[in-house]
């Protein structure tokens, strides 16, 4: 598995994490599952893509994961629940631009 | 159709002074002129948890890393600047930086807008009245209102999940009776938020939102008449 594979596989079980938080507000729950879905599917489609062809200068793999792990604590503080919703959005936008990927 | 301020109920009094906050136009200006990762930054850091600027530095290495623009160049200084405006943000307490986040987003879409259009033509806090209707009850967030010109009606939200059935049929609503009244209206939705996230939130909705322009996070540029960032 790529570096970035290995990365964005952390990423996609914090978003797994933040869900379970978010899924207990009821009315958001079919929401907060398909914010996993879509930016679960982004993250993966970056990392099986390779390198991003990018003008920006790579970033260092030593910093990108310590990037990434930060960004997981981060996501893994979350506890209250409506913020987890925003962190399933929040969370997928800056590992792409760690990753050095358009946020979207 | 005509444009008239919204009542000074208690509301409107507390919130003003939210919108009136120094911390909100600082924030504001910063990020009418920040590029999409410094946008996404400011997204993470007013809704994070961690308080420590260098968490934040290890979380972004693109802008503060050994790639990111050398440390002194307006860039950097630029994202330094937003990253201590976002964790002042959040360090006001939960209510407070919810507040804070809307008014921003609300200014910085006026800042942006003012580089389109004559500042005087852009208004905050407004209703508009079609004849024979009651008026809505929510003013709009910012509203364009140019003399014998086509209007934009402008509500902005901090998050996708701020997208309602409510506020799409407001927007909808005054775009259809404007142009019964033979005016044009541009109603459009400013989300700091990614495209995707809002597409995932509209999906969920039958309310019409055809009609309705999505500004989302990658796009906020194009309030300014200018193309959005390329993707890296």
């Amino acid at each position: 598995m790529s570096q970035a594979a290995d990365l964005v596989e952390q990423v996609v079980a914090a978003l797994g994490r933040l869900t379970e938080l978010g899924e207990t507000i009821e009315a958001e729950w079919t929401y907060v599952h398909d914010l996993e879905m879509v930016w679960t599917a982004r993250l993966r489609a970056v990392a099986g893509a390779g390198p991003a062809d990018s003008a920006m200068p790579a970033v260092p793999p030593a910093e990108l994961e310590a990037a990434i792990g930060r960004l997981v604590d981060e996501a893994g503080r979350v506890t209250d629940p409506h913020r987890a919703i925003d962190w399933l959005s929040t969370l997928p936008q800056a590992t792409l631009v760690a990753l050095g990927e358009a946020a979207w | 159709m005509r444009f008239q301020d919204a009542a000074k109920d208690a509301r409107a009094v507390v919130y003003a002074g939210i919108q009136a906050d120094p911390l909100v136009a600082r924030a504001a200006q910063l990020l009418a002129d920040a590029t999409a990762a410094q946008r996404v930054l400011a997204r993470a850091a007013m809704n994070g948890e961690s308080s420590e600027p260098d968490a934040w530095r290890t979380m972004f290495p693109t802008l503060f890393g050994t790639a990111a623009a050398a440390p002194g160049s307006p860039e950097r200084e630029r994202s330094e600047a937003i990253l201590a405006a976002s964790l002042a943000v959040a360090g006001r307490g939960e209510q407070v930086r919810s507040q804070l986040r809307g008014a921003i987003v609300e200014s910085l879409t006026e800042q942006l807008l003012a580089r389109r259009v004559p500042a005087s033509s852009i208004r905050r806090e407004r209703r508009i009245l079609f004849d024979g209707m009651s008026a809505e009850i929510h003013p709009y967030d910012v509203t364009v209102e140019t003399p014998g010109g086509p209007a934009e009606a402008y509500d902005c939200k901090w998050g996708a999940r701020g997208i309602s059935a409510d506020v799409l049929h407001q927007l909808d609503d005054a775009r259809t009776r404007a142009a019964a009244e033979g005016e044009r209206l541009l109603t459009v939705l400013v989300i700091f938020d990614a495209r995707r996230s809002c597409e995932v939130r509209l999906a969920r909705h039958t309310a019409p939102r055809a009609g309705t322009r999505l500004v989302a996070l990658e796009s906020l540029d194009r309030l300014a008449g200018r193309r959005a960032e390329p993707a890296p």
